[in-house]
């Protein structure tokens, strides 16, 4: 890497300034706090509380709920992230074969990424409602025995589809761009080159596109984590039995619902170490393979 | 070692454009054949209908006399070397010359061996481990023509590869192509817009214009003896003089500007209203003012070997152009007196354009 060095002056400080004062406001602030309050018990009217080191992370760590939340939060979102991607790859590809009325086709599929996650939620609720629902109604009769409101399972194949659908667009039109970015006579050398287009796609197409899927990995990631909330809380509620609450929704739960601050605070801190240690993981080993 | 033949190649896009209109043409086992236009005249449209990369609308295109028309471009057994290069960014240069290969079977060792040797006839040895972005834009194209070669193809297809590179890269790898193919011996089609390329590479040169072959021939021949007024206007730098004449009544002269009679060599009936071209190499300066055209020097450029000098001509300063060897002072205002041979004349139809 060259860096260029400049004459130091109190300029540069001053034009990020803005953007330090947000991030101190809106992340180091409560970061702080959350940390502060992940070592207090307090009792549930918030009107004394007591410094209890590291008790409440032992309580968190040892709970089983806790634990089970964390699976599904990993399951949850590695199955979200790799089934979204996967579809509007797929989607993509076909997209920008298409040559008549492809505007339009590439428009419908963009539609989603309008629809806020609670809406998405909304929606797959009235699709899943026992009582009119009709893809409720379509599973069970095709004989599932379809029922996520007492089966775990079914439950989570619910959220993980509204999560989906939800993300498919955002990730369609980046990789609608990124396989326009490839250019045409690349493309064109490799028909040349190989005949089979499968051959073709996994061998040039994939390998160009891997920096806009790595991308696409972590943002997807990021949003099954935190931005799934609304999903949960308009869909499932993390019912059955907190089978279906992401560790985001868990805090929100134990915290907001339970009042229990000190445990709700410990496990946002341990998720936000989670984060970062992904985060960190992924730039510093992925990151460095699928860049040409 | 093989043939490619067009029969009333065409090509409509689906908007109704109509780009080619039906060409014919046989080009032989190992001939070098350039297709030269203006752009949008259909040159690389008819070289991507050979590739396969675009569809044959009507009419057909054979290689070694099989009908290609519905066969993959990968199975037509052609490489082609494009423009900006196109290689695969993401593969080193050894691999980029290698996929072709890889894919179509051929053993681990094979590849090396083939692609070392590509890399030896282009001077790559040293570069093969390198990504393409991390060598000169001549490295590149050589990488290209690497990947064209190891292939050892029935057919060489160029689309306009020398477009990209500078001046003096440019003049080293056209003679390095022709080095190449001949070397190699394999049919091959170029197109270019560049006239001095096309009349350098040429084996025999195809000028398009407006999606038909304007005239098919040799280099010289083309230059000597343009079909067209398109033609002659295209081939030949500075371009050639066009001037409006009439036939004298007894055949043997030509009247242009103010009155100028031209010696004819030709057999036109007289009184005929004609294009007279005369190319600025073949007007002769007279040093004793003799000369039938006298024209005052507009400007002049020097170039050290030639200069040109641009002459107003007739009662309408028509442009007509001299192009003479060595370097010569002139002042804007000096009285030029020309002479041109019979034999250097050409007529074309004032409305076809067709030669006479």
């Amino acid at each position: 890497m060259k860096r260029v060095q400049f004459e130091h002056s109190a300029v540069p400080y001053l034009f990020i300034a803005p953007q330090i004062l947000i991030i101190s406001i809106f992340f180091l602030w409560p970061a702080a706090q959350a940390l502060y309050q992940s070592f207090l018990l307090e009792d549930a009217f918030g009107l004394s509380s007591q410094f209890v080191w590291f008790r409440n992370f032992e309580d968190v760590l040892s709970s089983s709920s806790w634990t089970r939340s964390a699976i599904f939060t990993v399951v949850f979102s590695v199955l979200v992230s790799v089934l979204s991607i996967a579809i509007s790859l797929f989607l993509a590809v076909r997209a920008d074969e298409v040559i008549r009325g492809a505007k339009t086709y590439k428009t419908l599929l963009m539609w989603g990424y309008a629809i806020a996650p609670p809406v998405a939620g909304l929606l797959g609720n009235m699709m899943f409602n026992p009582l009119m629902g009709d893809l409720y109604k379509a599973f069970n009769s095709f004989g599932f025995e379809f029922n996520h409101i007492q089966n775990a399972n079914d439950a989570a194949f619910v959220v993980i589809l509204i999560a989906v659908w939800k993300q498919v667009s955002v990730n369609f039109i980046f990789f609608l761009s990124g396989l326009q970015g490839i250019p045409k006579s690349v493309q064109e050398a490799a028909t040349l080159d190989c005949k089979s287009p499968e051959r073709r796609f996994w061998t040039i197409t994939f390998p160009l596109l891997a920096p806009t899927t790595f991308f696409l990995l972590v943002i997807n990631l990021t949003y099954a984590f935190f931005e799934t909330f609304g999903i949960i809380d308009v869909s499932t509620k993390g019912a059955p039995g907190g089978s279906t609450a992401t560790l985001v929704y868990k805090v929100y739960v134990d915290g907001f619902l339970g009042a229990d601050m000190g445990g709700s605070a410990a496990q946002s801190v341990l998720l936000m170490i989670m984060v970062s240690v992904l985060t960190v993981f992924q730039f510093r080993f992925i990151e460095r393979k699928v860049h040409y | 070692m093989a043939t490619v033949t067009l029969n009333q190649a065409q090509k409509t896009y689906p908007n109704g454009f109509k780009a080619i209109h039906g060409i014919d043409l046989k080009i032989e086992d190992g001939e070098f054949t350039v297709l030269v236009g203006p752009s949008g005249c259909g040159k690389s449209t008819l070289l991507r209908m050979i590739a396969g990369l675009e569809s044959i609308s009507d009419g057909e295109i054979s290689i070694d006399d099989k009908v290609v028309n519905k066969i993959a471009p990968a199975d037509r057994d052609i490489a082609m070397v494009f423009q900006n290069y196109a290689l695969y960014p993401h593969m080193n240069n050894y691999d980029n010359m290698a996929y072709g290969l890889k894919n179509r079977g051929f053993s681990k060792a094979e590849i090396d061996t083939k692609v070392r040797e590509a890399a030896r006839i282009l001077q790559l040895d040293d570069h093969l481990e390198r990504k393409p972005r991390q060598l000169s834009g001549g490295q590149r194209q050589r990488v290209a023509m690497g990947r064209a070669i190891v292939r050892q193809p029935k057919v060489f297809l160029f689309d306009e590869p020398l477009s990209n590179l500078d001046a003096k890269l440019r003049v080293d790898m056209r003679l390095e192509i022709k080095n190449l193919q001949q070397r190699l011996g394999i049919t091959s089609v170029y197109v270019t817009h560049d006239q001095v390329e096309a009349m350098t590479l040429a084996d025999r040169l195809i000028v398009m214009n407006g999606g038909i072959a304007e005239q098919i021939g040799s280099p010289i021949d083309i230059y000597e003896k343009p079909a067209s007024q398109f033609v002659a206007g295209f081939i030949g730098s500075p371009a050639m003089n066009f001037l409006k004449g009439k036939v004298s009544d007894d055949k043997k002269h030509v009247t242009v500007g103010d009155g100028v009679m031209l010696d004819l060599d030709h057999d036109v009936e007289a009184g005929r209203e004609v294009t007279v071209g005369i190319r600025p190499e073949h007007l002769d300066l007279l040093q004793d003012g003799k000369g039938r055209i006298n024209a005052p020097v507009r400007m002049v450029e020097s170039l050290g070997a030639e200069t040109l000098v641009y002459l107003d001509f007739g009662a309408n300063a028509d442009n007509v152009t001299l192009r003479l060897q060595g370097t010569h002072q002139f002042a804007k205002g000096d009285q030029l007196s020309l002479s041109v041979p019979a034999n250097k004349i050409h007529l074309f139809d004032i409305d076809s354009g067709k030669r006479l």
